[in-house]
């Protein structure tokens, strides 16, 4: 691979050609918000808290899904990305019924965290509380659906990673809902392995083992990136 | 009157079948394509009549072809996306229930010049009638031998399909029209790569609208020049406009792209003028995505001169002052219409359209319909304008698809022109639920706000 050079926040990195603005942005320690990412997944772009501001680009592009290019000069800090990263965290609070007081990933949840990083203080929308089921009919797991952010963690974990298909998504715009098979009960699926990577991947609290308090849920998404690491190595 | 090409021969008794539509001319753009010209060939025509894509873009279209990958044993699709689902919008509609014919020609020709062996209709599922007329129109082509096995003994293979799709506004999206078209659930990719790389089953693609794929039929017979010839500049060629609203006659009109707006709306041969003798207040001029324009600035650009119905025209002014033609949908509204009630409607539709992938068009169209359904119902405060263009500025550009755009720019444009129509509405919260404030002032270059 071809050394390039970037310039992210007036920084001037060299890099490999062919890798996103993620990875050199992880590689650099420098600060990028992310929900919908994660190493080992393919990356669909979805939650747009990655938006960085390219130079000679109008519109803000995706940090996970746009590759670096030579000399291209990135900005990820700038007040325009700020204020929509404020904006979008917002609304995903706003979407659904988040309570971290009463939530298990209370303290290791990626959206409280990004609520923490952009500095949120109050939430400008009123609250649209919908109507969401807490599916328990799994043995050892619960799917939580006041939870979830749509990230389709789950569902890209399910399906490239494990490779059963037990999660997908159902209906539109705000009514989309994560479904276990063709919307039946989890505990009832019969593609569902009860391997527990979804547990891992899932960003908030919405999917989370069975016996676990409020605040306790401990959970291990680089477990997938490293998975999928090893398997390369035994092919 | 202007010159006709698609909607030419509309009226001839019996265009949608076979023999009349070849007796009256029918399928001699194949003949010439495939007898007489190479792929190469009728590309570079289709370049030359400078044909824009019809949809709502406006991206040309021979451009869209050139850039088509050509790797060595990978096949090529031809899609033709008919899943026109904007509202105001159902030019194509008219085309493929009365002279399916002419869509079945264009694709053949197009599919020749692509070098496709397999061509898709992807149709919206609401339009339930219409497969049974393409697929009759398919089978007559089939049987007199202008699509299947070596056609016209020239050894080119082609078979047309036609899919019906579930009803969803996203698959109009060229990217999530090829992923329901596989099959799957229709979300829209990141571009990048782009269909024309990586399109239909991972292989090169093109998906082009049905009135685009019908003018590569005149554009063939008539040659690229002469095509060239009719309209302004860089908006060439005829285009189907399908007027609805407060007119006195609504329907599908082809245009020449070289009238003016008030000619369009007021004289006989097109619209008709307003209906009840009613007062033109606002007009959306290419299907509800696109800005909506207040009467004055509908008539009359920013700089005082006349608007002119073609591309450069009706987007002169950029989006401070203009519109844009999008796919044609000419949307009147008179002096009685709710601008606020009307924002509102178009925020359903897209709260009900937008897909759920990513995060700022599934949940900004949601949070604008509220607020919208707040301020219509007499509950809004004069803080929720405010809110509603930062909602708006946050969908806008920064989504997967161009659907968040198409759902904030009618909202954005709405409060651009019609802000002191939101801030009524906040302040009379009780008759703003019994009457409109009917703004005839907006007919009016002066500024002076009159309640009706």
């Amino acid at each position: 691979m071809p050394i390039i050079t970037v310039y992210i926040n007036g920084q001037k990195i060299l890099t490999e050609s062919g890798v996103t603005i993620l990875e050199v942005c992880k590689a650099n320690n420098i600060p990028m918000l992310t929900l919908c990412h994660l190493k080992g997944l393919h990356d669909i772009g979805a939650c747009r808290l990655c938006l960085v501001e390219i130079e000679g680009v109008n519109r803000l592009l995706s940090g996970c899904t746009t590759q670096v290019a030579d000399n291209m000069i990135i900005r990820t800090d700038t007040d325009r990305i700020k204020r929509y990263q404020r904006i979008t965290v917002e609304l995903f609070f706003a979407e659904r019924n988040h309570v971290c007081a009463v939530c298990v990933a209370n303290g290791n949840c990626e959206l409280q965290q990004a609520g923490y990083a952009v500095g949120l203080d109050h939430i400008r929308y009123p609250f649209l509380y919908p109507e969401c089921n807490v599916d328990t009919s799994h043995p050892w797991f619960v799917m939580d659906h006041n939870r979830c952010i749509m990230c389709t963690r789950c569902v890209r974990v399910c399906t490239q990673v494990e490779g059963a298909g037990n999660w997908g998504v159902m209906n539109r715009g705000h009514d989309v809902r994560i479904i276990s098979d063709f919307n039946t009960p989890w505990g009832e699926s019969i593609t569902c392995t009860d391997c527990g990577k979804c547990v891992h991947a899932c960003p908030t609290g919405a999917i989370w083992p069975k016996a676990v308090a409020q605040g306790q849920l401990t959970k291990y998404p680089e477990m997938i990136g490293e998975l999928v690491e090893k398997r390369k190595l035994l092919q | 009157m202007g010159r006709k090409l698609l909607l030419e021969k509309a009226h001839v008794e019996g265009i949608r079948y076979y023999d009349v539509y070849r007796r009256e001319g029918g399928y001699r753009s194949v003949e010439k394509a495939l007898k007489s010209m190479t792929p190469d060939e009728v590309t570079e025509e289709v370049k030359k009549s400078g044909l824009r894509g019809r949809g709502g873009a406006g991206f040309p279209t021979g451009m869209k072809w050139s850039f088509l990958a050509k790797p060595e044993g990978v096949p090529r699709y031809l899609v033709v996306n008919a899943d026109e689902s904007e509202p105001g919008t159902f030019k194509d509609r008219y085309l493929m229930e009365f002279i399916p014919h002419i869509l079945i020609e264009g694709i053949i020709t197009s599919s020749y010049a692509l070098g496709a062996n397999s061509a898709y209709i992807y149709i919206r599922g609401e339009y339930a009638w219409i497969p049974d007329i393409l697929e009759q129109a398919i089978a007559e082509a089939k049987n007199n031998g202008w699509l299947g096995k070596n056609i016209l003994g020239t050894g080119y293979n082609l078979e047309v399909y036609v899919q019906r799709g579930g009803g969803a506004y996203i698959c109009g999206e060229e990217t999530a029209l090829i992923e329901s078209l596989e099959g799957k659930r229709g979300n829209p990719r990141i571009k990048p790569p782009f269909p024309a790389v990586k399109g239909l089953w991972d292989c090169p693609t093109v998906v082009n609208n049905v009135e685009t794929i019908a003018a590569v039929v005149p554009i063939i017979n008539n040659g690229g020049d002469d095509y060239a010839k009719i309209g302004v500049g860089r908006s060439t060629g005829t285009k189907l406009m399908s007027a609805c609203g407060n007119i006195n006659k609504p329907g599908v009109y082809e245009i020449d792209m070289t009238i003016s707006v008030e000619e369009f709306i007021f004289s006989d041969e097109y619209c008709g003028g307003i209906a009840n003798g009613k007062r033109l207040k606002a007009c959306i001029p290419g299907g509800s995505s696109v800005p909506i324009l207040p009467a004055n600035l509908l008539l009359k650009t920013a700089k005082g001169e006349q608007r002119m119905m073609h591309y450069e025209g009706l987007s002169d002014g950029g989006f401070a002052t203009g519109s844009m033609m999008g796919s044609g949908g000419f949307i009147v509204l008179d002096e009685d219409q709710c601008i606020v009630k009307h924002t509102y409607t178009l925020a359903r539709f897209y709260r009900h359209e937008s897909c759920g992938q990513c995060s700022p068009c599934r949940e900004g169209t949601g949070w604008m319909e509220k607020i919208l359904w707040r301020l219509e119902n007499g509950q809004g405060k004069l803080s929720d304008i405010d809110l509603l263009v930062d909602i708006q500025s946050k969908i806008e550009g920064n989504t997967i698809c161009p659907l968040g755009d198409a759902a904030a720019w009618p909202v954005a444009a709405a409060i651009r022109h019609f802000r002191d129509e939101f801030e009524w509405h906040v302040n009379n919260p009780k008759e703003c639920l019994q009457r409109n404030y009917g703004l005839a002032h907006y007919a009016d270059p002066i500024h002076v706000p009159t309640p009706a």
